[in-house]
Parts: structure tokens; sequence; C-alpha cells
């Protein structure tokens, strides 16, 4: 099946799975997605490389969604509550949203380590598409 | 140095619900001819227009000015069209504002009209010169209405200081019990706190009831230089104190509608809605007062996270301690900060290019002492504060 990124570039399955930002190399901001520029005012280089992110960070906060959104969202009919995640990569300052893999909340904490998967969102007519989750780190002990 | 005062000389307010059967245009141009009458004026003496550009509605409704006054009669005055998401009707009363300290007018026509779609906000279709990455259109494939944005921060909010469902419910009982007692408010009902704790969960921990709706709403006021205000005869004259406008900083934690990151919180470099506190430093120290002087607030309630969060930014309180606020019955009519005394957008519903506008036809009615069954004994000082989406914020203070 044909499978089309939900997002170019923003994310990458190989070698491992992990999300693609921009770098600024003069100032060391990390944007995502990617940017084409520097988004720090103080920054007067702007000299920006895509980056990885870390490829595992910490739970900052969550929500179960229990209304199907609209579209382009595309919603399994019955709608199924969806959780969405928000992540702390620590060591590039950022922190960033992304569906939960696996469908239940429950079991989550704040705090925990999360690591980013690559999975379907949804598929229809054209194939598939797919963008990153996160899902708790295998063997994550809390803190 | 500004060359006048700005004086709110009319208002005009639409109620708000759902009016399938009357068009934005009748509703803007009710509440334009409202302000205007109330201001004791002719709609041949207005100078100037600002008006909110109202995306729901098309390519007219972007330019809602034009489309009202060639409705009620065209006079060729300079007519602005202002987006600034649900924050418009400040920023359009900024630019009004503007103009009359500046001197270039006398009297400037504020408009906020608004139908707006049920539900979530959806997206606005992607068009050939959407911004690249098109983060508005993979935030809805990932799964992320605009409640969620305020649920994630309501979760932080909860595990930092406690905070728990019955303080989010509370909020809505206490602006439900403020929009019980005002004739424009849509949800006249005064909610049990067992009524709110068993609504559907939207978005947890935020339920339906304290999630604002998305309402049909029109708004208009009438600023007028002091010069005029004289030779209107305008009593008592509600100042414009001040009024500011302010978007996000770098380095702001909050994950900004309808993006998909922020900076962590371990390296944020600025406050939390950094906006808000912008906007409400700009107008005490654009008016010479503090959060102290204030008699009441009306604030951006688009959910009960918000008024918590807000009394924080708006500098009444420090973090974590607006609860305290709200469990010591301060923030309801009848303590010592009222807040929302209109009922609040919770009571309202959403009408984004009307709704900052509301505000200050309330406070105008609070300081004039017409406002009813809701009015705030002695009031004299008032600020305001809108939200608007990508980090607009505007604050007007208004003093008698």
């Amino acid at each position: 099946m044909k499978q089309t990124p939900v997002l170019e570039g923003a994310f990458v399955s190989d070698p491992e799975p992990a999300l693609v930002g921009s770098k600024c190399r003069s100032c060391d901001t990390v944007a995502f997605p990617a940017s084409f520029t520097c988004p720090n005012p103080r920054c007067a280089r702007k000299d920006v490389v895509s980056t990885p992110l870390s490829r595992t960070g910490r739970l900052a906060s969550w929500t179960t969604v229990h209304f199907p959104p609209p579209p382009p969202f595309v919603a399994p009919d019955p709608f199924e509550p969806i959780t969405v995640v928000e992540v702390e990569f620590a060591s590039e300052g950022i922190q960033v949203v992304g569906p939960l893999a696996g469908a239940s909340a429950e079991g989550l904490r704040m705090g925990m380590a999360m690591e980013t998967v690559v999975e379907p969102y949804y598929s229809d007519d054209s194939g598939e598409v797919i963008g990153w989750k996160f899902r708790p780190a295998e063997g994550d002990a809390g803190e | 140095m500004p060359v006048s005062d700005v004086i709110v000389a009319g208002v005009g307010l639409h109620p708000w619900g759902k009016f399938p059967e009357k068009s934005w245009v009748e509703m803007g141009a009710e509440v334009a001819m409202g302000a205007v009458a109330d201001a004791g004026m002719e709609w041949t003496d207005v100078e100037a227009m600002v008006s909110g550009a109202m995306q729901w509605g098309g390519s007219t409704g972007m330019r809602s000015g034009n489309t009202i006054a060639a409705a009620l009669g065209e006079t060729g005055v300079p007519i602005a069209n202002i987006n600034n998401a649900c924050a418009s009707g400040g920023s359009l009363m900024r630019a009004a504002y503007a103009m009359i300290t500046s001197g270039m007018h006398d009297s400037v026509l504020v408009i906020g009209t608004d139908k707006s779609p049920k539900g979530y906000f959806p997206s606005v279709p992607v068009l050939a010169d959407e911004p690249r990455p098109p983060v508005d259109m993979v935030r809805w494939q990932v799964g992320v209405p605009n409640p969620a944005y305020w649920a994630l921060e309501m979760r932080k909010r909860m595990e930092a200081y406690g905070s728990t469902d019955e303080h989010l419910a509370q909020v809505k009982v206490k602006n439900s019990r403020h929009g019980s007692l005002n004739p424009y408010a849509r949800y006249r009902k005064a909610f049990t706190l067992e009524q709110v704790m068993a609504s559907p969960m939207v978005c947890d921990p935020l339920r339906l009831l304290e999630i604002c709706a998305t309402s049909d709403g029109a708004a208009a006021v009438v600023l007028v230089s002091d010069k005029k205000a004289r030779r209107l005869g305008v009593s008592p004259l509600v100042k414009v104190a001040a009024c500011s406008l302010a978007s996000g900083e770098f380095g702001d934690p909050t994950i900004r509608i309808p993006l998909l990151a922020a900076a962590s919180d371990g390296a944020a470099t600025a406050p939390l809605l950094s906006e808000s506190r912008l906007a409400a430093q700009m107008a005490y120290e654009q008016a010479g007062l503090g959060p102290e002087d204030m008699d009441f607030v009306e604030l951006p309630d688009n959910s009960s996270w918000h008024e918590l969060q807000y009394l924080e930014t708006m500098g009444f309180c420090d973090p974590g301690e607006a609860e305290k606020l709200l469990d010591a019955g301060e923030t309801a009519l009848g303590g010592r900060l009222p807040v929302c005394p209109s009922g609040g957008f919770s009571s309202f519903g959403e009408a984004t290019m009307a709704q900052g506008i509301l505000q200050i036809v309330e406070v105008t009615w609070q300081l004039r002492g017409t406002a009813g069954a809701r009015q705030v004994e002695g009031a004299t000082k008032a600020i305001t504060e809108v939200y608007g989406a990508q980090a607009n914020n505007s604050a007007c203070i208004l003093t008698t």
C-alpha cells in the first residue's frame, strides 16, 4: 500500500523512528517542524540545518479527545476517543504534540519516558497516511 | 503624547445565540446604529470605521465594514477591516484608540459581527499560498482541536498546583450565575456544581460546560475625542484609559493554536501566555494604574482554564493562587474582584470578531451604573483582555 507522510520531512523511520526539526548553527535554537529560518529574534545569522530530535523524551502533558475533530481529521466510525500527548525533549529545549500510539491513556504518568514511533494515522483510497506518534518507552520505570 | 482622551460615547449589543433567520450584516448594522444612536450621533457623523474581518463570512465577511456601510449608506469614510482571531475586538479597539489619541479623527465606530460555525472551530481551506509547513492542516490530522491545547495546559496546572476538577466546574458555576442576570447572554441558566460535573468530557480535564460555545453575536462602540464628547454632552464620561495589543514572545512554552511545538518548560525564556502578561503590563503602565486599582475584570473565559490562568497573567495573583480567589468567592459578584460580571464567553459563547467589543459594552454599562441585577456596586475602573489564536492579546482599561 502506498504510504504518504502526514508532513514531508518531519520524521524518519530509518535507522530508528525520530522527529526531524531544524537547528540553528549560530544559536542552537531547535524548531519543529523544521523552519527555513531561525525563530530566535535575537539571532542575526539564522543559519539552519535539518536535525533529528532525540528519540526519547518525557511526558509533559496529555488529553483525551472525546468528540471527533472535523476534517481533515479522519475519524473512524464509530469514533473512539483519541489521546494527544505532549512530549518534552530536554536536550533540544522543545516540547511537541502528537497522538499516543495505542488507544488508552491509562497508565500515563507525568514525566514518564516516551519514545517516538512512526505509525499509520489513517488510510483512504490513495493509500495510508503515516506520521509520528509517541508511546511509553520500553522498560520505563517512571523516573 | 496623546492629543486627546478617548471617550466611549455609545454602545450597541445584539443578544447572542444562533440566529439562522438573520444575516451577520443585519446584526452588524443593528449594533452599529444602536451605538451611533446611544452616542447621540447620526450615521453621517461617523468619521471612520473599523470592523472585524470575519473569516467565516467568506470574501464579504473579510470586508464586513464595507458591507455594513453599503447597507446603511456609504459616506466615503475610511474603513479598516481587521482580523486578529479571537483578539480581533481588542485589536479593533486599539486601532480606533490610536486614531483618536493621535488627533486623526474625533469619532470612530468599532464593529464586530460574527456567525461562528458550530462545534470545534474548523480549519480554513488550504490555498495555494498556504505557508509551508501547513501546520493548521497537520494539527487536525494529528487530532488537536482548540480545547485540547487548553486541556494540555490545564493538566500541567493540576500537576503543579493541585487544582481539581471541582475548580474547573466552579468557574462555570460562578459565570453561569452572572450570565443568568444578563438579558443579552445566550445561556441564562445558573448551573450547579453537580450539573457541570455531569456534563460530557470533551478534552479531559475540560468538560462541555467548561468550554465556551460558538455563537452568533454582534457588538459596537463609538469612541470619540474629549472635545467631541463635550459637544455631544456625554455623561457620565467613560474614558478608555489604556488600550494595548501584544503578541507572543520567543521562548514562551505555550503551544500555540495551531502549532505543534513550543519551547519546553525547562528551556522556556518567556512566561506562559507571554502576550497576556505583556498586554496587561502595557495597559497598566499607560493608565498609570495597577491590578489593585481594578474594581472588576472581563477576561477571556474561553475555558475554565483560561479564567484561572488569566487571573495570574493579568497580575491579580501569583502562580497557583487563582483557585484560592475562586474558593474564597472573591471573583464572584459581591466579592472583592468580580470576574466576568457579564457572564463571560461562558454565557455568551464565542463570536470571534465581536467578543472583545462585548467586553467594552459590558464595562461601559457597569461604569455608567446601568448593568441592572449584575451591577458591580460603585465600580469606577475595570480591565478587559481577549485571547486570540497564535498569540494575540489586547487589554483595555476603562475608568470613570
